[in-house]
């Protein structure tokens, strides 16, 4: 059934995007100055903080791909979330506190600032802004590539728009995200990212229950896969059909590339008082583990339901959602799950506009030794610069872009986890060492997953890896062993670090 | 010594890891578990909660963590078809989802909050932050 034909879906939607706006409005009001319009006036609580960084991370993937990798390759695909146990403290241990009294002592708004603070080189953190460039593209253009192809579903603007409904959608939610987002700068973006983290939780807490329902319950659910000539006890097992070395990359990239993500790490500058980082760990821990039930509850649940013959074996796995939204959960809680998958895009969205405005605001500008006037206009032009241009590339090399999307995370963790996670931890790490790390990372990651996964030439050779490998997980490997050779090589004695730096990492 | 402790076991594992994904095969497999599974994660917080090179009591929860970490990933290695039922998942499987996940989650999130103030930030801390930054702004 078409969703345009399902008036409760769309009602559902468009308050969503009333929400969205009314608390554009509410953020325009109180963003005066540049301070506001980068790092939300550094006046957030820490379960603000918390659940924006949860709802930054987790895009529509966690809704939408995750239960059809799921369908496609059974339970190994929890090893990309197996990590959770450990990234939030992870996460607050080695940065957050660092970055926090980094933003206590000097102006650090973004990433690049703190690359550059750190270790007073602007090749290192011109690198960094580079790598946050590249993948903010991807990021971003893929988050709008999927907005636009749910509003187009739940509008139903293919059968009347025909050709132009995608780039029709793609406008609809783009009017959206670049009001609020340009008006009230992060302030608005971290507060839309509250009410869609929330959103996101409620949602899948919904949903796993009922899908659980759905599939007869916990235990016949797990034995309907077992039993399936289909599925089988394979399904269910840590490895299934992957290949060990794979899910152990996943492990890693996921547990380690999180120390690379500019869109959860500039989060921690805008906690108000820094010792409420005390209750980082478990807010942010427990509200991605709500978040990961619709993984585990759908990805469960349909195969479940196609091995009791409920349910049509699917064509397309990624199609896994929304069957069992559209066709076994009732109206209101399907509305309210496609308002969350939205949310879920549009947080991760919002989080890449800021992040790569602050490229060419700040972040590129001082890395030439130069500093821009009147940040928060030019921020606002650059917002919709970067956003429009993310479109129409999106929109023109949709295929590129995806490809793109699919590996930033890896792009970002392999480019700047050695030189953040190690670097604000370990005097001894020079500059020349994070530059060569993050380089190393960047161009490694970008050309080892190219190679990999392009099917635009033919003609070009695949990376030289052992079967089962992900690019990535090499790519972050190598970018922390060249970090620690680099730094070895010349770092014999501890760089001169001025007080203020120095303080922050003795702390 | 925690904290020279964790760079060497850093400087181990990451190449460690680099060849074990490149390399492949069995025996490279379980270092890439060991280095990149556990190794790593426990290094990195080590690096991050060490003050003046120390970790106290840390040190054991830290150690124990690791040994859990290879221990799960190892369990999942060895039993490639997941052991017997628990829950109706293979064995492996529901370790996964009832203790990798939620143990380390609840355990280190408590112990990160309960240590907060000998690991995370005193109000020493703020207060020299607070003096520097008034010194700095001082001079310019």
């Amino acid at each position: 059934m078409p969703i345009l034909d399902r008036p409760l879906i769309v009602a559902t939607t468009l308050i969503y995007f009333l929400a969205c706006l009314g608390l554009g409005v509410w953020a325009l009001r109180r963003t005066r100055s540049a301070h506001d319009f980068w790092v939300a006036r550094q006046g957030l609580g820490v379960v603000v903080t918390g659940l924006a960084t949860m709802a930054a991370a987790f895009s529509g993937f966690v809704f939408l791909g995750g239960p059809g990798l799921t369908y496609r390759i059974g339970l190994s695909s929890l090893f990309i979330n197996l990590s959770i146990g450990f990234t939030p403290t992870l996460l607050a241990w080695t940065l957050a506190k660092r970055l926090r009294l980094l933003a206590e002592v000097r102006e650090v708004y973004t990433i690049p600032d703190a690359v550059l603070a750190r270790y007073d080189s602007r090749s290192a953190s011109g690198a960094a802004a580079v790598a946050i460039l590249v993948g903010t593209i991807g990021y971003l253009g893929a988050q709008l590539l999927a907005m636009g192809t749910l509003i187009e579903a739940v509008l139903g603007l293919r059968e009347s728009l025909g050709g132009a409904s995608l780039a029709a959608a793609v406008g609809i939610g783009l009017a959206v995200l670049l009001f609020y987002s340009v008006a009230g700068g992060m302030m608005a973006g971290i507060y839309t990212d509250v009410f869609q983290g929330v959103l996101m939780m409620l949602a899948a807490v919904a949903v796993f229950l009922y899908a659980m329902a759905a599939g007869g319950g916990w235990g016949s659910v797990v034995h309907s896969i077992a039993e399936s000539p289909r599925f089988g006890r394979q399904f269910l097992e840590p490895l299934g059909q992957t290949p060990a070395l794979t899910a152990l990359g996943f492990f890693f990239v996921f547990g380690i590339g999180v120390l690379g993500q500019p869109h959860m790490l500039n989060k921690f500058y805008m906690i108000r008082d820094p010792r409420r980082l005390k209750w980082l760990p478990l807010v942010l821990g427990s509200s991605q583990t709500l978040c990961l039930l619709i993984w585990l509850g759908i990805g469960l649940a349909v195969p479940a339901l196609v091995a009791q013959g409920k349910l049509a074996p699917l064509a397309r796995p990624d199609d896994a959602a929304p069957a069992f939204l559209l066709g076994f959960a009732p109206e209101p809680l399907a509305g309210f799950a496609v308002a969350a998958i939205l949310a879920a895009i549009m947080s991760t969205a919002d989080s890449f506009m800021n992040l790569g405005a602050a490229v060419f605001v700040r972040d590129l500008p001082r890395a030439f030794g130069r500093r821009i006037g009147n940040e928060l206009r030019w921020g606002r032009i650059a917002t919709i610069g970067v956003t429009l241009a993310a479109a129409v590339l999106a929109l023109t090399y949709n295929d590129l872009i995806a490809l793109l999307g699919t590996f930033a995370f890896g792009t970002f963790g392999a480019a700047l986890a050695p030189a953040l996670a190690v670097g604000l931890n370990w005097k001894r790490v020079t500059a020349t060492a994070a530059t060569a790390s993050i380089v190393t990372g960047t161009v490694l990651n970008l050309a080892l997953e190219f190679l990999a996964r392009q099917t635009f030439f033919p003609g070009l050779p695949k990376p030289p890896l052992s079967p089962g490998a992900l690019p990535t997980a090499v790519s972050l490997a190598a970018s922390f062993t060249v970090l620690l050779a680099v730094t070895a090589w010349t770092g014999r004695r501890e760089p001169d670090l001025p007080n203020d730096v120095l303080a922050v990492m003795e702390a | 010594m925690a904290h020279r402790l964790a760079l060497a076991l850093l400087a181990l594992a990451a190449p460690a890891t680099l060849l074990s994904f490149c390399l492949g095969g069995a025996a490279w497999t379980w270092i890439a578990a060991l280095a990149g599974g556990a190794i790593f994660p426990a290094a990195l917080i080590a690096l991050g909660a060490s003050r003046g090179g120390r970790l106290g009591a840390l040190a054991e929860v830290l150690l124990l963590l690791g040994i859990l970490l290879a221990a799960g990933l190892f369990a999942v290695l060895a039993w490639p078809q997941g052991g017997p039922d628990v829950f109706g998942l293979p064995a492996a499987t529901a370790l996964m989802i009832f203790i990798l996940v939620p143990l380390p989650l609840l355990g280190l999130g408590w112990l990160y909050a309960a240590r907060f103030d000998r690991h995370g930030v005193r109000d020493e801390d703020l207060d020299r932050m607070r003096r520097l930054r008034q010194s700095r702004s001082g001079e310019a």
